[in-house]
């Protein structure tokens, strides 16, 4: 809301520059998130009065003025608007002067004759969107008056934002209420100097009927007649514009201008225009229609409160204004209606009908039954003087649930308690009075205040301390560092796991991804996942279609990662996530939720070097990675071939922990990396971390190292071209003895020197014993039962 | 005799001197000292002497021996020094060549961050805790003192996935999980992924909080203070000012935002921090007695506080990063400058 430091003058009294009442109001909660200064570059333009009006010889569409302000001789002036006459007054920039935005003016030619300043129209002067004519003064304001003073163009203007909890704050006197607590000084709301008509009485003339009292707690209207809907004053306007609000005829104006005052919504209503001019408050039936101010026509059901007259809506209540009864140039009556809603009802309405307006969310936030008589009493009299209409006595108040005041008691000590400061009880009181709490009760130890109409918000003791708090200023509480009992057991063990985890793998050289957890069926597919109906949490309300669900897999997202690096010149990537994935879950109210890690290989295997050739990334550096992984987890890996649309055939395995499958890894099937526009070999791994953190785990125990030498020797192979390695290991272990201490496999051969159906494998054999130093002699009969059984069970033969 | 063994002396020195690399240095020491070295032929031949000239003939035997010795060792260390300094000459390292580097990793700043904050306010005592983030709207809302038709729900443009269930707009639901599940003392910080359909310069649909509660006996706004100002002062710097102000949450009460000065212009006013001089940092304040209802809690019994605050602001700030958006797009060459 933006709120003019004149305009709260008019209610509190203060000394302070516009930055410290800006630091101030931040500091009680109203948070200041602009400041702007008006008129303050606007220089030497003052009020002129038109002596004469004549042709420019040489432009039709130009006048040459004699303009008075003040100085004895009438400026000469050219001017090229059309809407003044001779004796009209209207402010005038004289030579040397400075219009808004820094533009000069001053004595020049204009085709042929001398002009000696400039008159202005409202938007020259910053001060409005009427750019048509010059501004018209009234006829009473003194020839020469600084125009900056007369129209108090000179003004801050505050951003202020209003939280949800304090509807009051979001006018002028709720903010001016708020400084006289917090500065101790007088709240001066005027008298309001209503002069009625004894004509006819409201009650004659019109009638409001409530429904249901619940959604409509307070609906209050005054008759204005013979009404002359015409521009408002200037000096109105320029508060309005100072404000961020159009101006657009006078009766508009005021009810927006006292909006803006007293933070309460007005409605005007044309009221020849209302069957039977009556107004009924009531739900809408369903069927019901409205053509509402913004030329929309809206559906209208039981669920939405409107105003209607003895036939039809004519407003949607609390949010717009129905076009058919809208105050127009040709009004001459007026229904003025000021009333409270019920907030959830306005909140519930301004959603189903997706309209948020100025109204609706000043009173979603609830509005003061107080304010709102105070409010259509301000307006009926400033309607009377601006609008020239006679306000009929009587005002058609229907109140039918007055709301009785809650009083709620505040314990000084709890107050200090939760504080954890010292805040003398008198100080407390007297906070709380100063905010228009008056006291019910008092004792030495405790206060029962009754609470005022505009504070929806105070329910609980709580609510007070929070008052207490912020008038005895949040800086004056001394900050202390807690003492925590700590508790026992660790709430969230696999947290620290994790955290673990990824260290290792940064460790291993990959850099972690965070990628957005959304994802959706089509990517999904693409990348080879299971993403049809039912097997992806989606979402009512998608941002896009690309995050219309939630991830299953952290594939997509890396593959997307990894061409968008790819696309940025980056060819050599080893890629992480860590993250969460979701699954639909039968029975059950939350989706199931698992952490996954994702690697994702691409480009040379290590960073280039000057010293050697440069290798490219193959399946068996992804699987040496995945086996790191399991080995961290202190698991023994296996692997399973897997046929995956996601990975190329062949090249691709299922990861098992023991019996448990614990992820997959392969390079990525050509369609699918099409489909994520990557054109490289990729290869990819994904854990479920679930999965893999459940295998338990215990701590290792500790094996001594034999304190003799290795014996070590190697042994080369012929096997058939299509044997795992795997199985030939296997067999070298089962007859290795208790001796046998490691096999390592060095080196694979395919080619011309041996046969093409056979491939040779060369092993290093670790032989190591804690009795003594081994030498052949020792190692000769396992060596002998492993060739055998090698060539006995597998056809291997030694080369 | 003597003579002879001046003789020996003076020819040993001699060839020592000469040699000129270690292994005609070696030869010359086997000459002298060797097994059958000249040297050492004379002094097993001492027997045969005399026994009256034995003595001195000994002695001055030893001492040439002493004397060849260590003119050896000096003329070998000068050698060996010498044939490093020829060989260093050969085979100098080009010191501005690149290295053989592994492959470096890098944790992604929201991770290093969020490790950060946590381990700060571990340090103070603090646990970590976690929860789901698809949520019911019981718990992200409801239990959190913000009903059906509470005007702050405006302020969350929530995502949901059916009737009651929402990926969670907040990480507060896991106070109210942690609650549920355990009687006062809590302590925890609770971080996790967060999301709002807003999707803007300045806003991601999928973000990072942190949440802090603490409920105890006695737990009051100044320990609230005390501790953020702590976690202020260690996470970007003891120079950094901070100020709390009021504000407005359902579940706190009093409610207050915590800003610190300016990271890039220390409090004189800039285009990061609007010409305030100061940055919102997080959200906090006193557990509303409403939330401790919903958890079972005896509000006349124990207080505490919470906070929460954007791991994803947070670590633009304190990295100068200009958009939000650098963080979830994972280019690497964002990644590998943290
Ligand atoms: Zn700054």
């Amino acid at each position: 809301m933006r709120v003019s430091l004149n305009w709260l003058r008019e209610f509190v009294d203060f000394d302070l520059s516009p930055e410290q009442l800006a630091d101030h109001l931040t500091m009680l909660g109203l948070e200041i998130e602009s400041v702007e200064r008006l008129g303050q570059d606007i220089k030497n333009v003052r009020v002129g009065q038109i002596r004469s009006i004549e042709p420019h010889p040489n432009a039709d569409k130009l006048t040459v003025c004699q303009t008075d302000v003040g100085d004895g001789q009438p400026l000469q002036i050219i001017c090229g608007a059309a809407n003044m006459k001779v004796g009209d007054k209207v402010p005038t920039a004289v030579d040397g002067a400075v219009l808004p935005g820094g533009f000069k003016i001053g004595r020049r030619k204009m085709r042929g004759v001398e002009s000696q300043g400039m008159m202005c129209s409202e938007t020259e002067l910053g001060i409005g969107e009427d750019a048509g004519g010059l501004l018209i003064l009234p006829e009473d304001v003194s020839i020469g008056t600084d125009i900056v003073s007369l129209l108090e163009l000179d003004d801050v203007v505050f951003e202020i934002e209003v939280t949800p909890n304090r509807g009051d704050w979001a006018g002028v006197i709720g903010v001016a209420r708020e400084l006289s607590a917090s500065l101790g000084e007088e709240l001066e709301l005027p008298d309001i100097h209503l002069i009625t008509s004894e004509r006819q009485q409201a009650a004659d003339v019109s009638s409001v009927t409530i429904d249901d009292g619940e959604l409509c707690p307070r609906y209050a209207g005054r008759i204005l007649v013979e009404a002359e809907v015409g521009e408002s004053p200037a000096w109105m306007k320029a508060r309005l514009h100072a404000a961020g609000v159009r101006a657009i005829n006078n009766v508009v104006d005021i009810t927006n201008y006292v909006l803006i005052e007293t933070g309460h919504p007005l409605h005007a209503f044309d009221l020849d225009t209302l069957a039977e001019k009556r107004i009924i408050v009531r739900r809408a039936e369903d069927g019901e229609s409205i053509r509402t101010l913004d030329g929309v026509q809206r559906k209208l059901d039981r669920d939405v409160l409107i105003i209607a007259d003895a036939k039809q809506p004519i407003a949607v209540a609390g949010i717009m204004g129905g076009e058919n009864t809208e105050v127009g140039e040709n009004t001459r009556n007026i229904f003025l209606e000021s009333a409270v809603f019920n907030p959830r009802f306005i909140r519930h309405g301004s959603r189903s009908l997706g309209l948020i307006t100025e109204a609706s969310q000043r009173f979603q936030r609830g509005a003061d039954p107080a304010m709102a008589r105070y409010a259509l009493d301000t307006a009926a009299a400033l309607m009377r003087e601006y609008a020239d209409t006679d306000v009929l006595e009587g005002v058609l108040d229907e109140y039918p649930h007055p709301e009785r005041p809650r009083q709620v008691t505040l314990r000084y000590l709890r107050t200090n308690e939760v504080l954890g400061d010292e805040v003398p009880p008198h100080r407390q009181s007297k906070f709380i009075q100063n905010l228009g709490f008056e006291t019910v009760e008092e004792t030495s130890t405790a206060s029962t205040f009754r609470v005022p109409t505009w504070r929806h918000d105070v329910k609980e003791e709580a609510d007070l301390i929070e008052e207490v708090a912020r008038l005895h200023g949040y800086g004056a509480i001394e900050p202390e560092i807690p003492k925590i009992a700590r508790r026992g057991e660790d709430l969230a063990p696999e947290e620290m796991r994790l955290r673990r985890l990824r260290e290792f793998v940064v460790g291993l050289g990959y850099t972690e991804c965070i990628t957005l957890a959304f994802g959706n069926p089509e990517d999904t597919q693409a990348a080879g996942l299971n993403g049809g109906a039912g097997e992806m949490v989606t979402l009512m309300n998608p941002l896009s279609e690309k995050h219309s669900a939630m991830r299953t897999s952290l594939l997509p997202g890396l593959l997307r990662t990894c061409a968008h690096n790819l696309n940025h010149g980056v060819d050599d990537q080893a890629l992480f996530e860590m993250g969460p994935v979701y699954f639909p879950r039968d029975n059950q109210t939350l989706p199931s939720q698992h952490s996954h890690l994702g690697l994702l290989l691409t480009g040379r295997r290590r960073p280039p070097h000057w010293s050697e050739d440069d290798a490219d990334t193959d399946f068996y550096d992804m699987k040496g990675y995945v086996e790191a992984i399991l080995e961290y987890f202190g698991l023994q890996s296996t692997f399973r071939e897997t046929r995956q649309p996601t990975f190329l055939s062949g090249q691709a395995a299922e990861i098992l922990a023991g019996d448990k499958s614990v992820g997959s890894f392969g390079q990525v099937a050509p369609g699918a990396s099409r489909a994520y526009e990557i054109d490289a070999d990729v290869f990819v791994a994904e854990f479920d971390l679930d999965v893999l953190l459940a295998i338990p785990q215990s701590p290792p125990q500790y094996r001594p190292s034999p304190p003799y030498p290795p014996y070590l020797r190697d042994m080369a192979i012929l096997v058939p071209r299509g044997l795992p390695a795997g199985d030939v290991i296997s067999v070298v272990w089962e007859n290795g003895g208790e001796l046998l201490k490691d096999v390592q496999l060095f080196d694979v051969y395919t080619g011309d020197r041996i046969p093409a159906d056979k491939k040779s494998l060369a092993l290093n054999l670790v032989f190591q014993s804690h009795e003594k130093t081994l030498s052949s002699n020792d190692t000769q009969a396992v060596w002998d039962r492993i060739v055998a059984q090698l060539q006995e069970r597998l056809g291997a033969a030694l080369r | 005799m003597k003579e002879r063994l001046e003789t020996i002396r003076q020819q040993a020195l001699e060839e020592i001197a000469h040699s000129a690399e270690s292994e005609a240095l070696e030869q010359t020491r086997v000459k002298y000292l060797g097994r059958k070295g000249e040297l050492t032929q004379i002094l097993r031949g001492l027997s045969q002497v005399a026994p009256e000239e034995r003595k001195a003939m000994g002695q001055a035997a030893n001492e040439i021996k002493e004397a060849v010795a260590t003119a050896l060792e000096k003329r070998k260390k000068d050698l060996e020094a010498k044939e490093l300094e020829e060989h260093a000459s050969r085979n100098r390292a080009d010191l501005t060549l690149p290295g053989r580097r592994p492959r470096l990793g890098h944790k992604h700043l929201i991770s290093q961050v969020i490790e950060e904050i946590v381990d700060i306010f571990s340090g103070m005592g603090f646990q970590t805790a976690t929860g789901p983030d698809i949520e019911t709207e019981y718990y992200n809302f409801e239990s959190m003192n913000t009903p059906e038709d509470h005007p702050a729900r405006d302020l969350h443009d929530t995502f949901f996935v059916k009737d009651g269930v929402v990926l969670r707009t907040h990480t507060s639901p896991v106070q109210m999980r942690v609650m549920e599940s355990a009687a006062p003392p809590v302590a925890v910080v609770v971080p996790g992924r967060t999301f709002r359909v807003d999707n803007d310069a300045s806003h991601s649909p999928m973000f990072f909080q942190i949440e802090g509660l603490l409920v105890d006996k006695g737990v009051n706004f100044a320990e609230l203070k005390g501790a953020l100002m702590h976690f202020v002062h260690s996470f970007f710097g003891k120079g950094i000012a901070v100020r709390f102000r009021p504000h407005y949450f359902p579940f706190t009460e009093p409610s207050a935002e915590m800003d610190i000065s300016c990271t890039v212009c220390g409090g004189q006013g800039c285009r990061l921090c609007k010409h305030q001089g100061w940055l919102e940092i997080l959200g906090c304040g006193m557990v509303h007695p409403q939330v401790f209802r919903y958890a079972g809690y005896d509000v006349e019994d124990v207080t505490g506080f919470a906070f929460g605050m954007g791991v994803d602001r947070i670590a633009l700030l304190k990295h100068s990063i200009d958009s939000i958006h650098h963080l979830y797009e994972n280019d690497l060459r964002f990644l590998e400058q943290f």
